[in-house]
């Protein structure tokens, strides 16, 4: 019986780190490469929820053009966010950028919520992408669409790590992330990168708010409790490691976080997570260390 | 009436959770967004006791901070090694934390949170109940002014310079002879104690504690109050937190708009508002050293002399002065003992099996070519990097295995290749930083000090605080004035050229009183007109009875200072003498010296 119960909780437990991974890995692709605190992560995420579903249920669009049509609308988010907002902020703020492009998103996402409210109202919408069939496997039950998010989670990760790992966007990606200014002597523009790399971080992102909107409902505060999962996420896997790295950080708070519901009562299981991340920060000293030294290049001379 | 009182007791309360928010963010440079959340724990601290014991006001503001700074000193364990991205993500898991626990536990009102049952009470101080907006103004008023006058103390004390090293550059800080992790400690528990303090008024306030009031949203606003007000100036925390605050009622006065939208468009409104406010000022409403009521000497107008009007360093008059012992009657005993020094990183040694003493008042050059583990060496010595093996004593004490800042009081310390000087700071006070009063009393915390960095001297002795400043103040300024730099002092660091700024780091060496200084490529990076003075500098050092060792590439400069040299080789010591005897060695000469 209890077996039983391990399962169903391990299977609902990657469904659920599938989707961290997801967020995880936009966020940290984000963080690690252009250094911006984006917060309007949130709002990207519920943003693509909507237009996906305003898309399918309003316009009418088939499916699968009003699926393509939400990443597509995130991405162009992201990036106009990147290039009319951060970029002149931060170069006008100087050694302040980190606070201030985190005050100015939590702006923008406060303003944008608020907006998406007004224009699409704030009741929930639902959304349908595909057929929902539950599916038996031995004693443990999930969905086609638990199926669609596992897949498509893992798919997206798998290629960004190939994208960044042999091809010589990747190659530009990575120059980037370990040194800016060096990448920029070799003919590399980093403010280019920069909005590729916000690109990339939104579709994923995208692609896990249509996901999370199909699952439960298309809310305007649905990117909340996500984007902080993404934080933890991308924390605990490290952004300047390989996507399938911190995807597993993914995997590994979802499993945690489903688990624990065996010991605890539901209401405290994001309390295990915390905890988690809390416990790592204090016992791995050495890793953090080098993580801050990569970090701030400049700060680690002279040791 | 009583909605314009509403307000201005808000925006007292929120200024509590501004103003100390500032003392770590805007001094210490450690970004939280988890102040409400200590609110959240001194609040719910303060329902809990007045609901369920009966405790009386004061019993519960004074046991709620308490609280809040426990739980802030925990929260600053894993806090003392990370960077803002991660400070940022560290301390939204912390608001989570606290919010999840007081929202599942039952006896706390779960969601809903507890309401009070008695209003908050004044007694035995005039007052009484507190039961309108407008009978709460007078005390809110006290409370913030209590908030801003210590908070205002502490950062604008040595303690607060410490500090505010610490925001510029934490290693140098340390390498100064500064406890960075006291400061760091005792900054996020006192803060987050004003947290609490915030906390417990506003539930006091609202007659509720819940979950939502604390929430990390709040934590958000009250971050960006402070960062909008204006990042180490407290006076800006005071108008952040008004500005925002008003930002709401401001929008429901002026705008007439359909009842069932207004709130949603405020928020929008609130939200662009957000982003044209830091886009506009980035450096907040009134950046540091700005004051609304006079100025202050931390950050005057640029005052910088030519180059030509430089004047030279003074060193041989002061020499004369101050080197009262004839070179001949110079005690020449060991002062550093290194033996077996070992350090590997992974498979490759980087050190290995060092022996090598320094004597009082000699030059010690260590060369050899790149990549030997010469800065390492320093590292090693200096605590910055813990030894695999060997020995390294100091005065005839085993000082191997200290932090930095330890070794740094013992009397070695160290200058960096790359200055580091804390940019934001002016050359005075960078000086100031590494001159350190020390008491005798062991008792006196941290670390033994005397004056502003001792927090008891800083709250209970003012007129002893006064005159440690006082005097480490002209001390700064002799040293100053020693390197040539008197004109200089009050400017910020950054702005210096990086001559100047090398010659402020051997003044800010010279403040710390230590009698081993160890000096990493003293006369790199600058051009030859100031090299003499470097080199002068250097020697006059030695003859005021310092003992130097030097890290240089420069053969004229070895020549010129070294009394002896260690030629280091792949983390190896495979040649020491005099300067003479090493480049008259044809194998070294065609390795490293050049055959020329």
């Amino acid at each position: 019986m209890w077996l039983q119960q391990i399962e169903q909780l391990a299977v609902a437990g990657a469904i659920n780190g599938s989707f961290y991974a997801l967020l995880g890995v936009g966020f940290g692709l984000i963080l690690g490469v252009t250094g911006r605190f984006h917060y309007a992560f949130a709002l990207v995420f519920t943003f693509a929820a909507y237009v996906t579903s305003v898309m399918e249920s309003a316009a009418g669009l088939p499916a699968p053009l009003a699926i393509i049509a939400g990443p597509i609308a995130s991405a162009v988010l992201g990036v106009a966010v990147e290039r009319l907002i951060y970029r002149p902020l931060a170069m006008f703020s100087g050694p302040l950028s980190l606070l201030t492009v985190f005050i100015s998103s939590l702006g923008i996402t406060i303003a944008g919520v608020n907006l998406i409210t007004l224009a699409w109202s704030a009741g929930s919408r639902s959304l349908r992408l595909v057929p929902v069939v539950p599916l038996q496997a031995g004693d443990v039950t999930f969905t086609t669409l638990d199926l669609a998010l596992v897949a498509s989670a893992w798919i997206l990760i798998a290629a960004l790590a190939a994208i960044l790992a042999s091809t010589d966007l990747g190659r530009s990606i990575r120059a980037v992330r370990g040194n800016a200014v060096l990448a920029r002597i070799m003919g590399i523009d980093p403010g280019r990168i920069y909005l590729v790399v916000f690109a990339i971080g939104s579709v994923l992102c995208g692609v896990a708010g249509i996901l999370n909107g199909a699952r439960f409902a298309v809310l305007p505060d649905m990117g909340d409790r996500p984007v902080v999962f993404a934080f933890v996420v991308a924390f605990l896997g490290g952004t300047r490691r390989s996507p399938i790295v911190i995807g597993f950080a993914g995997l590994f708070i979802g499993l945690v976080e489903s688990l624990s519901g065996f010991f605890v009562s539901p209401q405290w299981t994001s309390l295990v997570v915390f905890s988690v991340l809390f416990g790592y920060l204090i016992l791995h000293p050495m890793d953090l260390r080098l993580l801050r030294a990569g970090l701030a290049p400049s700060r680690a001379r002279g040791r | 009436m009583d909605y314009w009182w509403d307000i201005l007791n808000l925006v007292l309360i929120f200024s509590i959770f501004t103003i100390s928010l500032n003392l770590l963010v805007g001094y210490a440079g450690q970004v939280s967004v988890a102040h409400a959340a200590f609110g959240a724990v001194g609040g719910y601290l303060a329902a809990f006791l007045s609901a369920k014991a009966n405790w009386g006001f004061w019993a519960v503001l004074i046991t709620g901070a308490a609280g809040a700074g426990a739980v802030g000193v925990i929260m600053s364990l894993p806090a003392l090694r990370l960077s803002p991205e991660y400070l940022v993500l560290l301390t939204i898991a912390v608001s989570s934390i606290v919010l999840t626990i007081v929202g599942a536990v039952p006896q706390l009102g779960g969601a809903y949170g507890m309401v009070a049952d008695k209003p908050a009470d004044l007694w035995p101080l005039p007052g009484g109940q507190l039961l309108f907006p407008h009978q709460w103004v007078v005390p809110l008023i006290a409370f913030t002014a209590f908030t801003y006058l210590v908070c205002h103390r502490m950062g604008e004390s040595a303690w607060g310079r410490v500090l505010r090293g610490i925001r510029d550059d934490e290693i140098a800080t340390r390498a100064l002879g500064c406890n960075v992790f006291a400061s760091k400690v005792v900054v996020f528990g006192l803060t987050s104690a004003f947290a609490g303090l915030a906390g417990v008024l506003l539930y006091f306030y609202n007659q509720i504690a819940s979950p939502s009031v604390y929430g990390l949203n709040v934590s958000l606003k009250i971050f960006a109050m402070t960062i909008f007000g204006g990042l180490g100036n407290f006076t800006g925390s005071i108008l952040g937190a008004a500005v925002l605050q008003l930002l709401q009622p401001m929008l429901e006065k002026l705008v007439r708009l359909d009842p069932g939208q207004a709130f949603l468009i405020q928020l929008v409104i609130y939200g662009l508002g957000l982003v044209v406010l830091v886009r506009v000022r980035p450096q907040g409403l009134l950046p540091e050293g700005l004051s609304l009521w006079r100025r202050r000497p931390r950050a005057p107008a640029a005052m910088a002399p030519g180059p030509e009007a430089v004047p030279r360093i003074t060193v041989p008059a002061a020499a004369a002065e101050l080197s009262a012992i004839p070179a001949a009657e110079r005690d020449s005993s060991v002062i550093l003992k290194v033996r077996g020094l070992c350090r590997s990183f992974g498979g490759i040694h980087a050190v290995r099996d060092l022996d090598f003493d320094l004597q009082r008042g000699r030059i010690v050059a260590l060369v050899g070519p790149n990549g030997a583990g010469k800065t390492t060496v320093f590292n090693l010595l200096t605590g910055a990097l813990k030894p695999d093996r060997g020995s390294v004593e100091l005065n005839g004490e085993d000082v191997r295995g200290l932090p930095p800042d330890r070794i740094a009081r013992k009397g070695m310390v160290r200058s960096f290749q790359d200055v580091r000087l804390f940019g934001r700071m002016t050359a005075a006070e960078n000086v100031m930083l590494g001159i350190h009063e020390t008491a005798p009393e062991v008792w006196r915390w941290p670390s033994g000090t005397r004056g502003g960095e001792n927090l008891v001297d800083l709250f209970l002795r003012p007129s002893e605080t006064a005159r440690v400043e006082r005097e480490t103040r002209a001390r700064a300024m002799e040293l100053l004035g020693m390197v040539g730099l008197a004109g200089v002092a009050e400017m910020p660091a950054g702005a210096l050229s990086f001559g100047q700024q090398k010659l402020v780091s051997f003044a800010r060496l010279l403040g710390t009183d230590a009698d081993v200084l160890l000096l990493d490529e003293p006369a790199s990076g600058i051009d030859a007109r100031w090299v003499d003075d470097i080199l002068r500098l250097v020697a006059f050092m030695r003859d005021s009875g310092k003992t130097v060792c030097i890290v240089e590439h420069s053969l004229h400069v070895v020549e010129r200072l070294a009394d002896t040299a260690i030629f280091m080789e792949l983390g190896r010591i495979t040649a020491q003498g005099t300067v003479r005897e090493l480049t008259g060695d044809p194998r070294l000469a065609e390795v490293y010296f050049g055959t020329a």
